[in-house]
């Protein structure tokens, strides 16, 4: 009740203010009035009567300012008083003012930008119900590096039944699996579309809880009866591509034209839903041929569990664990099961983690080393802002000193400094709002695939309330640098001294700190963006095996459903013969998976007189490259050994096959492969039975999956001697003409082909590079930014340092000119002072480098962290910079005339 | 004449309190009932009255409205509230034990 009362008596005197002045006036007027009557009374005359009831009661202003400290209005007039003032001086030095509230912004910005991504991504929980308690298996055989793959029709069946941890276990899959590729075509008007597809099943959605936003969602019965050949035609579609395609009008329980197939749209999801950030737009049942779904060797599922209310990660990771200590002998067979020892080649085990760790993979790194980044932007922001802080305290310092004189106390004066601050840090921290939300937005425009979770990218009350907590931090280092002001020497020193604007030694060295610590900072950045340009550098210069310029390439799918698979092979040939035939095409080819950047077949293959580790005739080849036309040439390919697909081989009965390095090593182990014989699935490619292949030649390794990563084994086999083409096909030409110009011709002769398809990923192979290092491209771009910035503001602080050095020198220079130095002499000398804060600042940064640069080794491709060459060109770039920056000051004072020097004082 | 920095700290607010316990006052009276009761040995100037009666009213100890006097006149009256009666309570209690205490003191020897 109290606590209410008076509440709404400071709101009163607040915000009522005439009302109690007026009151506060009227009182001491009746006060006063009483006593003058009193004093009539008591026989004064009134003149002297009103003089002496003054007199008695002092002066009526002093006692309406003390009545009102008694109402605590005067705190908030004085910040009222403090803010408008501040703005005032401020507005006077629009400079330094635009200096602090710029690097503030661009500093803000950067962090605030990059938290933004940070928080999105991998801070803040998955758009699902009770994110925690999604899990992701995958299967993990160390011993040939396969990391993160797919899990066997059979395990994953195995794994739902076993496990008493989990209330749901769904699995999914984006190819291999169905007949799909993780896209369709999909038919809507006359205008054929590419679509992102998966195929997911009943226990899946269970998993994932979501809830349909129209229609229902695939039952038990029509994801996990894996017969006939083809699945169910009914599908799902994203609320995005219900609005965009279709407009939103009303479409569950119609027909929609899927890979040449009417499916039923039985469905539409709820706005944003996905699964593993696939942008997914058509989700369709999953489905498995039933051979398939027999092999423990195919590797097909992806599955995501969700744990049990209470139950939590290591227990469902312990179960795991002993399942894997004797999974052979729970599900009655020996035959390529998960274990916990994958020892050999063959062996594989499974591994659990958080699904959002899953999703953020290994993007996760990158992130926090660009957080760093900022962070270490931040201080140097923060590092130049207290120099010019200091600059502009010590050149006021006058103003100050005769404020005190004046009477303002000191605890006033540094509340004044504090408010400049927050006024500079609040307009700072909005700018810096702003330049993020831009900045964010242009970043996921610019790369809308290279940041995982884009859509949960946005500023949001996490994310402004740490802008709020930098602003406010940079307000308190401005108090606090005003506060060490505040404690200099007496008054009357610090009037005296202050007529020259000179300053005491600790203010020198906390200034001179301050640069060091930016050149540091500066260092490790700079190197960190070194080390990173190099990796991107060496990353474009891969041999990724062919020869990627002039190659034009695009990808076609004649869906399964609706045609044959010799009929396909002639629609692609078809295809490439009209292609070939245009002026400027070279040659042309095609293969089902682009390099450098397709996803692996491991496909289980019988080879002939051999026996793999653990006692088998066949083993599992990574890559299978099914090709048409003369695609070596084309390609620009070396065969090392034997000979290419020719002409002949069409013709004949004995079918070829080529194998690349690595295969051959592996398999043959140094003799020769040529004339060896193995048995890839004719279902692979399309082709009714299983027919041996003779090893014709050895073409050189091609990196498949990245260009970073080591090639596997690769088998080529030629459709042109089978006659049958699986459903994709990737074309390339070897053209003169950009992709810009062949794009209208070659969706001519696409639809002529068959007008139900679309010609998708038009680009010549240089982009397709590009998209494959886009990661770490973006990453150097975006340090370099901060490289650069940071470069900039230590640069700008050595200068600032250095020229008021110089301006509060004047006067000693002047006479060492008089006396006879040289202006060569006065020049070196003060650059050696600048140049030995830098070399400081350096060796401290190289030491910091080192000491962090280990965090980001794993993100480095073709160089050490220790990398010298990157170092030593790092101390050039900052040895040039520190040189450019000390040079116009120390150039100011060799000019300087000693007359006038001297004079000014 | 006795300032009032002269009075112990805080029994202005004492005094206040115990002056308006029976009837709301207006500050003169507040300060002409002080002088009369101490028989002219307290005499509180306006300069350190109004502040108190502002600080005793943020505090919410008193309350204030404005009412005629007896002459017609419009003048602030000030009232004790229930918490401001308690406040006096402690304040008295304190006094008490304060006057007894260096009564003690002052009267030893």
């Amino acid at each position: 009740m109290r606590m209410l009362d008076k509440v709404r008596l400071r709101l009163r005197s607040l915000f009522r203010r005439p009302n109690v002045e007026f009151e506060l006036e009227t009182e001491l007027r009746f006060h006063l009035d009483q006593l003058i009557e009193e004093n009539i009374s008591s026989g004064m005359p009134p003149e002297e009567a009103r003089r002496a009831a003054q007199r008695m009661i002092g002066g009526i202003a002093q006692c309406k300012e003390e009545c009102r400290d008694m109402l605590r209005v005067n705190f908030v007039e004085d910040l009222v008083q403090d803010v408008r003032y501040t703005i005032r001086s401020l507005a006077k030095s629009p400079g330094f003012t635009g200096v602090v509230v710029a690097t503030l912004a661009l500093g803000i910005g950067a962090n605030i930008a990059i938290f933004t991504i940070v928080h999105g991504v991998l801070l803040r929980p998955l758009d699902y119900p009770k994110p925690d308690q999604l899990m992701y298996l995958t299967a993990e055989a160390p011993a040939i590096g396969g990391t993160g793959s797919a899990l066997s029709a059979p395990e994953y069946i195995e794994f739902r039944q076993m496990n008493r941890s989990f209330a749901a276990v769904g699995a999914y899959s984006t190819g291999g699996a169905a007949y799909t590729t993780g896209e369709v075509n999909l038919t809507t008007g006359d205008r054929p579309l590419r679509m992102r597809s998966i195929s997911v099943d009943a226990h899946l959605l269970k998993a994932l809880s979501i809830q349909p936003g129209q229609g229902r969602f695939f039952s038990d019965e029509e994801t996990a009866r894996w017969t006939g050949t083809l699945p169910p035609p009914i599908a799902i579609l994203s609320h995005e591509l219900w609005r965009t395609a279709f407009g939103q009008r009303p479409l569950v329980g119609q027909k929609v034209e899927i890979e040449g197939r009417p499916h039923e749209i039985v469905g539409i999801m709820p706005p944003g839903a996905d699964v593993m950030d696939n942008h997914t737009q058509v989700w369709l049942p999953l489905w498995l041929h039933p051979n398939m779904a027999r092999q423990r060797e195919a590797h097909v599922l992806y599955v995501i569990a969700r744990l049990k209310d209470g139950v939590t990660a290591e227990v469902a990771q312990t179960e795991l664990s002993a399942f894997l200590e004797n999974w052979g002998d729970r599900v009655g067979t020996t035959d390529h099961v998960p274990s916990n020892r994958p020892l050999r080649s063959v062996d594989h085990t499974i591994q659990l983690r958080a699904l959002q760790d899953a999703i953020v993979g290994n993007a996760s790194r990158p992130i926090w080393v660009l957080q760093a980044a900022v962070g270490l932007v931040l201080l140097i922001v923060c590092a130049n802002l207290a120099n010019l802080v200091m600059a502009r305290a010590g050149s006021r310092r006058r103003e100050f000193v005769l404020r005190i004189a004046l009477g303002a106390s000191r605890g006033r004066l540094l509340r004044q400094s504090v408010t400049e601050g927050a006024v500079m840090s609040v307009a700072g921290g909005i700018l810096g709002l702003w330049l993020a939300s831009a900045g964010v937005r242009a970043l996921i425009r610019a790369y809308p695939t290279s940041i995982p979770r884009p859509s949960e990218i946005t500023i949001n009350l996490p994310v402004l309330l740490v802008a709020l907590g930098l602003s406010t931090g940079t307000a308190l280092l401005f108090g606090f640098v005003a506060l060490g002001r505040g404690r200099t020497s007496s008054m009357a020193a610090a009037l005296k001294e202050g007529a020259r604007g000179s300053s005491g030694a600790w203010r020198h060295y906390a200034r001179r700190g301050l640069v060091i610590a930016q050149v540091a900072f500066a260092v490790m950045l700079v190197i960190g963006t070194g080390l990173l340009v190099q990796t991107v550098y060496n990353l474009t210069r891969i041999d990724a095996g062919f020869d990627r310029s002039r190659l034009v390439t695009f990808s076609m799918t004649l869906p399964m459903a609706n045609s044959e698979p010799e009929a396909r092979a002639q629609a692609y040939q078809r295809v490439l013969d009209r292609l070939r035939s245009l002026p400027g095409v070279l040659g042309t080819a095609a293969m089902s998976g682009l390099p450098p950047n397709r996803t692996p077949d491991a496909i289980a293959t019988l080879i002939g007189n051999y026996t793999s580790d653990d006692g088998r005739p066949f083993a599992i080849i990574d890559y299978y490259q099914f090709v048409m036309g003369d695609y070596f040439g084309t390609m620009g390919i070396p065969i090392v050994a034997g000979r290419g697909f020719e002409r002949t081989d069409t013709a004949s009965q004995g079918k070829v096959a080529i194998v690349n390095e690595t295969l051959a090593k592996r398999i043959w182990k140094g003799q020769n492969p040529i004339g060896h014989r193995l048995r890839p699935p004719g279902g692979s490619f399309g082709a009714s039975d299983d027919v041996w292949h003779t090893v014709i030649g050895v073409a050189k390794d091609v990196r498949q999956r990245g260009v970073e990563r080591p090639a596997g084994t690769e088998l080529y086999v030629s459709l042109d001697q089978h006659g049958v083409a699986p459903p994709s096909m990737n074309v390339v030409m070897r053209t003169t003409l950009p992709p810009a110009a062949l794009s209208g011709t070659i969706q001519r002769v696409v639809r002529e082909v068959d007008a139900a398809v679309p010609v998708v990923r038009l680009r010549d192979m240089d982009s397709v590079f590009a998209e494959s290092i886009r990661r770490p491209r973006l990453l150097a771009q975006l340090l370099g930014a901060f490289a650069g910035l940071a470069l900039l503001l230590a640069a700008i602080g050595t200068y600032g340092v250095l020229s008021y050095m110089v301006t509060e020198r004047r006067r000693e220079i002047g006479i060492r000119v008089a006396l006879g130095a040289t202006r060569s002499h006065v020049l070196t000398q003060i650059m050696k002072q600048g140049l030995q804060v830098t070399a400081l600042g350096v060796t401290i940064g190289l030491a910091g480098a080192l000491a962090v640069n280990r965090l980001i080794a794993s993100l480095l491709f073709g160089v050490q962290p220790t990398d010298i060459v990157t170092i030593a060109f790092v101390i050039a770039t900052i040895t040039a910079v520190a040189v450019v920056a000390s040079w116009l000051p120390a150039w100011r004072a060799s000019r300087l005339d000693p007359n006038v020097a001297l004079r000014d004082e | 004449m006795a300032k009032p920095t002269d009075l112990v700290q805080g029994t202005l607010d004492l005094l206040i309190l115990k002056t308006i316990l029976l009837e709301p006052k207006h500050g003169w009276a507040i300060a002409k009932r002080i002088q009369q009761v101490s028989q002219e040995a307290l005499q509180i100037q306006q300069g350190s009255l109004y502040p108190a009666l502002h600080r005793l009213e943020q505090q919410a100890w008193i309350k204030a409205e404005w009412r005629p006097t007896e002459t017609g006149r419009m003048a602030k009256f000030y009232t004790l509230t229930r918490s401001g009666r308690k406040q006096l309570e402690r304040e008295l209690a304190n006094w008490a034990r304060l006057s007894t205490a260096i009564n003690i003191v002052v009267q030893e020897a």
